[in-house]
């Protein structure tokens, strides 16, 4: 089972995922570190409405901001994006465990009724 | 990443049981058998109501010994798609003890994240045994985001790898 720390940044991580305009934004970071300017080219949006898009992503932490003078400049952060592609994964040994004992009580319930078949 | 389910993002498991179909299919719909095999170890399902028709509603407890004293966690959800011996579809959402959705805080959250999935049981009358596939997945299907999810999914799957190398 997961912590609820961890359900809580997932359900960030999706819902920062969870629009077209982000993850394109993502696609492009992931050619390399851009600037804010450099990531509203291809959008016809105001930079304000670039720049919000940006703070999701930061605050998902799959953006981090450079220092560096007022550029600033874009990178991707993939390392919430792992944990995403193992969501599912981590309820194998979960749903396994139940089906052992599945097992088990089957097992049991049909020892029981040995009689009659 | 997408995998042959259909869903963008889920685990399936394929397990096979010595027991008739029906007895499987019980298992999952008779409370009483349900409660014998679904907690954890160390849990146990102190409440398993379950409306089993389509558009039916289930609410189960699970109850854990933690060093704080017992902690309950409340799961709700409705019935999709119910074909006797066959086929079981369900949601499952996190809920207070009356079946309330608990959302995990964002209210912004757009459709689409995993505070709800969706849970498939597939059973199969192999000569007296049952084959039973399960799907537990993170993104129901049907669900507006569904689809972006895949491409989102498939397009960052090469920096995910990377990054698990690491």
């Amino acid at each position: 089972m997961t912590t609820a720390i961890d359900q809580d940044r997932l359900s960030e991580t999706f819902g920062a995922l969870a629009n077209s305009t982000r993850r394109a934004i993502l696609a492009r970071l992931a050619d390399g570190a851009a600037t804010v300017n450099e990531l509203a080219e291809p959008f016809e949006m105001t930079l304000p409405a670039i720049s919000k898009h940006i703070k999701v992503l930061e605050r998902a932490g799959l953006v981090r901001r450079g220092q560096r003078a007022q550029y600033r400049p874009c990178a991707l952060d993939a390392t919430p994006l792992a944990e995403v592609a193992t969501w599912a994964e981590q309820y194998r040994p979960v749903w396994e465990a139940r089906f052992d004992r599945m097992d088990d009580y089957l097992t049991q319930l049909q020892q029981r009724k040995t009689g009659p078949r | 990443m997408t995998d042959q389910s259909g869903y963008p993002d889920a685990v399936i498991i394929e397990r096979s049981f010595d027991a008739p179909v029906d007895l499987i299919w019980q298992m999952w719909t008779d409370p009483e058998h349900f409660k014998a095999w679904y907690g954890p170890d160390g849990a146990t399902i102190p409440v398993a109501k379950m409306d089993v028709h389509i558009g039916g509603t289930r609410l189960v407890c699970m109850e854990m010994q933690t060093p704080d004293g017992p902690t309950q966690m409340w799961f709700t959800g409705e019935y999709r798609e119910v074909v006797e011996n066959e086929r079981l579809v369900y949601t499952e959402s996190m809920s207070d003890a009356n079946g309330n959705v608990v959302s995990p805080s964002d209210p912004g959250m757009p459709a689409g994240h995993p505070s709800t999935t969706e849970i498939r049981v597939e059973l199969e009358d192999v000569g007296g045994r049952t084959k039973m596939v399960l799907t537990h997945a993170g993104v129901p299907a049907d669900s507006p985001g569904a689809a972006g999810w895949a491409m989102a999914l498939d397009k960052l799957a090469a920096h995910v790898d990377a990054y698990s190398d690491r």
